[in-house]
């Protein structure tokens, strides 16, 4: 899947520690220490959004807006020069009488083209980002995170004191703890 | 409950600050000046009187005298010279103190239309189930209780101005016969709607049911903050009322700004105005909410009210500025398409005599507002709010300016100092009158089943 995998994968990282969390509560103050302790938090993953995680986790803000603008622009700029060309350059039609060239009757079909252009390209680029496109595998750490558990994830690094970080989850209720790496989840 | 971290919402009493009563005195002072001198001016009649030649010149040049047209019209030939308005304008008649009624009934109308629209979005409220307006909903619920001020303006205005700012006034003064002179067939065919008697019974009766509707739901809403906590009975009540609102007004708000406003230019309508009315005071409320939150905010209420519901409003504004560019545009196209010049009247003379204004409203109102709050960033900066929130009010008050002063007193006309002064001065009471408003009950809705998700609320990175 080229880049694809190689960006997005989980499989491809150093060992993951993975913690297994029944309530948002408890999850969101598990978080906040592990960033307090400046531990970066590779990514959380809940069954439903949970308001404030994303700014204890440090998440960044989605680049979706930017790909908007720019299918935007994309889709403008093309449906401007379809009508221009269709209706002025390649085959001009006398409709009433009425100018061929009266940019403000362009402006529901460039509207509307500059919205089918951005619609799609924010939904492909959505699903293209989270793995969700036809024949990538799923890569769940556990069936349950889509349904009623949230699964927090450390990528660790060098020198990383993993049993401190195991501990720190475990205080704050994880139910489960586990590592991952190279495919294969070990319970701890 | 949530999320967690538990946020300790209580009620709060808002004081009419000497701060705030300073801006809207401002507000005041600065209008009656610009009022004033706006009315100095008018004693010379140099502005009037060249708006009277530049028009007499401009009729007779097209089609001689304005009734020919109507007379035309009666005996069956229908053939209309492409862009020949069927409307006449009589500047002629007009006395200088028109223009005195015709800026008190735009300044009515308008802030008639926002309190009223500020009930519409208080209800849509409560019909959404919206949990996230909940900290900020009494700024609404006062911003509605000034419906019968610029009511009483309005009225005052059209019985001082009726017959000069409305030509079927006039015309149904003459009580012109089918073979007359002069006879209208198209006026004399909506007489049945632009009458005198339609034109003051109809408000009045539906500002009643409005106004009656306000204050049920502003009893509620007291009542509730009185009651117990966890009594959700007021809130489903107000639910009830609110879409018995909703279905009222919906159909009702067209009507007004048919007979009042679009009634300018009783030759012309479009089907989509009164709507485009109802998008073009929604916007402007939304503005003035957002400004009255920040306010309030800055003088340090409503510490739960935070950036988030900001950006909420902000992306309101943005939206329905997109949503009014919509409309504007639409009901031009629909004329242009129909291929109807007759209908293009109302533009001919906007486009012709008031091109700078006309191009001026598309961009204070769209231009303007669409590329300035188009960031998320610009959404949730106080000061980019401020500056193109200013633009956006000051811009749809000239909205309907424009839709106003080309139909009474056709060419020749600006917005001067006579109409800044008088939005002004509106604009100074209607802030003192929110103001005291505010300070009439608690500054929370501390019973409300929704105020911890309003507390909560968090539009995410």
């Amino acid at each position: 899947m080229g880049i694809l995998d190689k960006k997005l994968s989980l499989r491809d990282r150093k060992k993951m520690l993975v913690g297994v969390w029944e309530d948002e509560d408890q999850l969101m103050a598990g978080a906040g220490e592990l960033a307090h302790a400046g531990i970066h938090i590779h990514d959380v993953y809940t069954p439903y959004p949970v308001h404030g995680l994303d700014r204890i986790i440090g998440a960044r803000r989605s680049k979706l807006a930017r790909i908007a603008f720019f299918c935007a622009v994309t889709g403008l700029t093309l449906v401007t020069t379809m009508i221009w060309y269709m209706s002025v350059h390649d085959w001009p039609m006398n409709i009433g009488n009425k100018p061929v060239r009266f940019t403000p009757s362009w402006a529901p079909v460039m509207f509307e083209g500059t919205v089918l252009c951005t619609a799609f390209g924010m939904s492909f680029f959505f699903f293209w980002r989270n793995r969700l496109v036809h024949g990538i595998k799923n890569e769940l750490l556990d069936i349950r995170q889509t349904d009623d558990r949230m699964v927090l994830t450390i990528e660790t690094t060098d020198g990383m004191d993993e049993k401190a970080v195991l501990d720190m989850m475990k205080n704050h209720g994880a139910v489960e703890l586990r590592a991952f790496h190279n495919g294969v989840q070990t319970v701890l | 409950m949530g999320h967690g971290h538990h946020i300790e919402v209580k009620q709060e009493q808002f004081v009419f600050s000497p701060k705030a009563k300073r801006f809207s005195m401002i507000l005041m002072v600065l209008g009656l000046i610009f009022a004033g001198l706006g009315i100095a001016n008018l004693g010379g009649h140099e502005e009037t009187h060249t708006a009277k030649t530049e028009v007499a010149a401009h009729e007779g040049a097209q089609h001689g005298e304005g009734h020919a047209v109507a007379a035309h019209e009666e005996h069956g030939n229908v053939e209309t010279e492409a862009f020949g308005p069927r409307m006449e304008f009589h500047p002629l008649d007009k006395p200088a103190n028109t223009r005195i009624w015709a800026n008190l009934m735009i300044a009515g109308y308008f802030f008639l239309m926002i309190s009223l629209v500020a009930l519409m979005w208080y209800a849509i409220q409560y019909i959404a189930n919206a949990g996230w307006s909940v900290g900020i909903k009494r700024i609404p619920e006062a911003i509605m209780t000034f419906i019968p001020v610029p009511f009483v303006v309005l009225i005052v205005a059209l019985l001082m101005g009726k017959n000069d700012i409305y030509h079927w006034a006039h015309y149904e003064h003459l009580g012109l016969k089918p073979g007359d002179a002069g006879y209208d067939a198209i006026l004399a065919g909506k007489s049945g709607f632009l009458n005198s008697t339609m034109l003051f019974v109809f408000p009045s009766v539906l500002v009643v049911i409005w106004y009656l509707l306000m204050r049920k739901l502003r009893s509620l809403s007291a009542a509730e903050d009185n009651a117990t906590r966890g009594d959700v009975s007021f809130f489903r009540t107000s639910v009830k009322f609110s879409a018995a609102f909703a279905v009222i007004f919906g159909f009702t708000i067209s009507v007004i700004a048919w007979l009042l406003i679009m009634s300018v230019d009783a030759h012309w309508y479009s089907t989509i105005f009164g709507f485009y009315n109802f998008v073009t005071h929604w916007v402007t409320m939304i503005t003035i909410m957002a400004f009255f939150v920040a306010f309030i905010k800055k003088e340090g209420y409503l510490g739960f009210v935070t950036n988030e519901h900001m950006h909420d409003l902000g992306k309101f504004m943005f939206a329905f500025t997109v949503f009014w560019a919509y409309l504007w545009l639409s009901q031009y196209l629909l004329i242009w398409y129909a291929q109807i010049p007759e209908e293009m009247a109302y533009y001919q003379i906007r486009f012709e005599n008031y091109k700078f204004n006309f191009l001026l409203n598309f961009a204070m109102c769209f231009c303007i507002p669409f590329l300035g709050l188009l960031m998320r960033s610009a959404k949730r900066n106080r000061y980019v709010l401020g500056i193109i929130g200013s633009i956006m009010i000051l811009g749809h008050y000239h909205d309907v300016w424009l839709m106003v002063f080309p139909g009474v007193f056709g060419s020749g006309m600006q917005f001067g100092f006579l109409e800044l002064g008088n939005f002004l001065l509106f604009a100074g009471v209607f802030t003192y009158w929110v103001f005291t408003a505010l300070t009439k009950r608690g500054l929370v809705a501390v019973n409300h089943p929704y105020l911890d998700e309003s507390a909560h609320h968090d539009v995410g990175v």
